[in-house]
């Protein structure tokens, strides 16, 4: 990685980051409808972010220890435990399965 | 994510749950990146300036397996094109200046717009999100010099589950939205969605492509709350 390709990658991210913010916020306030689209965007999108920390290893599925340790923490999450609890519930699940 | 009753700002088990997370992405992504790029200057200028653990990976991925150097960066920026979203989530409830807005949007990542956004108020949600913002800096840094420093020593990250931290607090963090019947129903889609199409779209695109779980969940009503 040449400093070249750090900065590209840099300025690549930022751009997008700072389009949603002004672009995507004006057309979110333009169209009413897309107001409650924005509100919803997080779920939808965080959720796929984490089936692919879970699920996938390369570019196939796979369950293993470490969908283990989500499961761990989806159960620990639906019983309100504090957030410190959740992960490190996850950690270990996933740890000792790999033991 | 609930709020203190005096402010805005997440609980501290919140902030300090966040910060661990962090703290351990920081490790396991600059482990991989300083054994790719084989530099500590450039390792730890790259988590500064790119701040995406998840475009820095996408890029070392596709040159791992062989990969143009434009296909890797395309897939850099694909996977980073989610915070473009965030943003856009995140400007329609805050009302700062365009400093504090440029900002904010260069900072935007999953936990701390995946907080923001459940504050009631628009001084709420600006309020959390630096809170969270300030949290995962501070675990990020950490991470990344224990990475950068101490990798040879720490070895294999996996070993110790650190892989299994991130979708967790991730988890926790859009615990609230589903409990409510139109964010349960954008992420199911989202999420299954994006699943779905791991194993056949290029590297970033099944996140873009989950957004359909927001535009499903537009159809779903929000369950009217009885007058008390």
């Amino acid at each position: 990685m040449t400093w070249t390709i750090i900065i590209l990658l840099a300025v690549g991210v930022a751009s997008l980051r700072l389009l949603g913010m002004y672009g995507g916020t004006a057309l979110v306030r333009r169209v009413p409808m897309f107001e409650r689209l924005g509100s919803l965007i997080p779920a939808a999108v965080v959720s796929a972010v984490i089936a692919q920390l879970t699920f996938a290893s390369g570019k196939s599925l796979t369950i293993d220890a470490r969908s283990a340790g989500v499961a761990v923490a989806a159960v620990l999450i639906w019983r309100r435990a504090p957030i410190i609890v959740v992960i490190l519930a996850a950690a270990a699940t996933t740890a000792l399965l790999r033991l | 994510m609930s709020e203190t009753s005096t402010s805005a700002r997440p609980e501290w088990g919140t902030l300090i749950g966040i910060g661990l997370t962090f703290f351990a992405i920081g490790v396991t992504v600059n482990v991989l990146v300083y054994e790719h790029v084989g530099s500590a200057v450039k390792t730890i200028a790259a988590a500064g300036i790119v701040l995406s653990a998840t475009s820095e990976l996408a890029y070392v991925a596709v040159r791992d397996v062989g990969g143009s150097l434009l296909a890797a960066l395309i897939a850099g920026w694909v996977v980073a094109s989610r915070f473009g979203l965030l943003a856009a989530s995140l400007g329609t409830r805050i009302q700062v200046g365009h400093l504090q807005r440029s900002c904010a949007a260069l900072n935007c990542l999953d936990p701390n717009v995946g907080v923001a956004m459940q504050q009631s108020t628009p001084k709420g949600v600006i309020t959390a999100f630096w809170w969270v913002t300030g949290a995962l800096h501070l675990g990020w840094w950490c991470g990344t010099f224990t990475g950068v420093f101490l990798g040879n020593i720490i070895g294999d990250t996996n070993r110790l589950g650190l892989d299994a931290v991130f979708p967790a607090l991730l988890l926790a963090i859009i615990a609230n939205l589903l409990r409510q019947k139109p964010g349960l129903v954008a992420a199911l889609v989202g999420g299954g969605l994006c699943a779905a199409l791991l194993p056949i779209a290029p590297a970033g695109t099944p996140i873009i492509l989950s957004l359909t779980g927001a535009v499903v969940a537009l159809k779903v009503r929000e369950p009217k709350v009885a007058p008390s």
